[in-house]
């Protein structure tokens, strides 16, 4: 039986009720439909889904920001998204990812195992302001570089690819990190990591960061690559193909919103149910020449850009 | 035969009678002869019943927001959902209640879809209405805005230049949509 479209209009709480299991891009554009739309768009009920209570414990435990100071959900949303904060004593900096409402991380160079961080001949303890953290790793000279970070899975969203970054910015008198390959490894401990190439000078070029709305960018490769593709562990097909192409791929720094650089370190799918911690190594143990000049704030942790 | 046991649990209701039937009136004048476990699966009827004590087995409650064909979607699903409740009381079979919703929805156009979710709305049908919207959420992500207005058979009641501003505002979520 045929049914005339407009005899059929939904009110705006089954409006509200569909939009809710999208995604906040999705409904944010969605917002353009009609003006039954915007106001469902604009609804509590359609927010509260992507506000979990940790990051609500986590503002109302801020006291800067008492939940009643905001007029809807959706601006506290667009505010998590925005705003990161500082959780587990300062070592870690936390938002939500504005397009998927996913959970993202920053873990400061201070939480991170940093070879000779404690030698100040070598690495210093510097506090900027341009920095999320009060203190960040301004690397003085070292041969052996080795950053190493982790962070708890139960932290992640689930049925998640993120990707793992570090976050730096040169001095201007930085030296020994030009054509030098430093390997990169991100997995689950206990599990054996995938290993990347990557590299932390701006000599070749920078990739341009379209103040955080830039895609997922494509890598600096010699070889075919496609960077669409999830990596999922369980499935062994999967991985061979993708270590084949990871021996054609290096990874360049790109420029950040907030005027940082970042490098891509791997990805990971999260499942959900895989307890224990994620471990990201940045090393070049292999030339260990001297290097220099280098301020590192952190590893970031966000989902990969699905579309 | 066995049913003294499901009657005698859900004798919350007047009558004492076995495989007691209620009517069901819809919008076009059709009347359905539904099991009483199964309508009351329907908040709208179960709190009609519940309501109002001058009641009587020969009432016909009418259903004036419901199609037939809507009816027909909704019996079937909350038939299939007693029927789960009846085998196992105490945990649904999980797989097997996936596996019958994934051949249900696939079988709805667009339009039985809204019918469906408009009648589970307004018969207060929390689990079929949840289960439907996501269906419908599935349908439209990432789809461009034009879409979803067709989908809807919602017409744009803005000016041009309040779409123009509300596109404006949120660019970063209309890049990569698929096309229509």
């Amino acid at each position: 039986m045929a049914m005339d479209a407009g005899m059929l209009s939904l009110p705006e709480d089954c409006i509200a009720a569909v939009i809710s299991f999208t995604t906040p891009r999705d409904i944010c554009r969605l917002s353009s439909v009609s003006s039954l739309f915007k106001s469902a768009a604009e609804s509590d009920v359609v927010w509260d889904r992507f506000l979990t209570p940790e990051y609500l414990s986590v503002i109302s435990g801020c006291g800067s920001s008492s939940l009643s100071m905001w007029s809807s959900k959706k601006e506290l949303y667009l505010r998590a998204c925005h705003n990161p904060v500082l959780i587990d004593e300062g070592k870690l900096s936390f938002w939500l990812d504005k397009r998927s409402g996913k959970k993202c991380y920053m873990i400061s160079t201070r939480a991170c195992k940093i070879e000779w961080g404690d030698t100040t001949i070598y690495w210093n303890w510097i506090s900027l302001p341009e920095a999320r953290f009060p203190e960040v790793a301004k690397l003085i000279d070292v041969c052996l570089f080795d950053i190493e970070g982790k962070i708890n899975t139960s932290l992640l969203s689930p049925r998640t690819t993120y990707v793992a970054y570090l976050v730096f910015k040169p001095t201007g008198e930085e030296y020994g990190f030009e054509d030098c390959p430093i390997d990169a490894t991100v997995g689950f401990v206990g599990s054996e990591g995938r290993k990347q190439t990557i590299y932390l000078d701006t000599d070749r070029g920078l990739i341009p960061w379209d103040a955080w709305e830039q895609v997922d960018h494509v890598p600096w490769h010699a070889g075919l690559f496609n960077p669409g593709e999830p990596i999922t562990p369980s499935v062994p097909e999967e991985e061979e193909e993708e270590e084949e192409e990871e021996d054609h791929v290096f990874y360049v720094p790109s420029v950040r919103g907030d005027g940082w650089l970042e490098t891509e370190l791997g990805k990971f799918f999260y499942q959900g149910h895989e307890d224990g911690e994620l471990e990201i190594i940045v090393m070049e143990n292999l030339r260990l020449h001297w290097k220099s000049g280098l301020i590192f704030q952190g590893i970031e942790i966000r989902p990969k850009r699905s579309r | 035969m066995s049913s003294s046991i499901a009657s005698s649990s859900s004798s919350s209701s007047s009558s004492s009678k076995k495989e007691k039937k209620i009517s069901l009136k819809t919008s076009d004048g059709e009347v359905f002869e539904v099991e009483e476990p199964v309508a009351m699966q329907l908040e709208i009827v179960r709190s009609f019943f519940a309501d109002n004590e001058d009641v009587t087995e020969q009432t016909v409650m009418p259903l004036p927001n419901v199609s037939t064909a809507a009816m027909h979607g909704i019996l079937e699903y909350c038939r299939a959902h007693e029927e789960f409740r009846r085998r196992m009381p105490e945990a649904a079979p999980e797989e097997e209640v996936r596996a019958f919703e994934a051949g249900y929805v696939d079988r709805k156009s667009n339009e039985e879809l809204k019918e469906m979710i408009l009648a589970a709305n307004y018969l207060n049908i929390s689990k079929l209405l949840d289960f439907l919207t996501g269906v419908a959420a599935k349908r439209i992500e990432n789809k461009s805005v034009e879409y979803v207005r067709a989908f809807f058979g919602v017409e744009n009641d803005f000016t041009p230049e309040e779409e123009a501003n509300l596109r404006r505002e949120y660019e970063w979520a209309f890049e990569g949509v698929d096309e229509d």
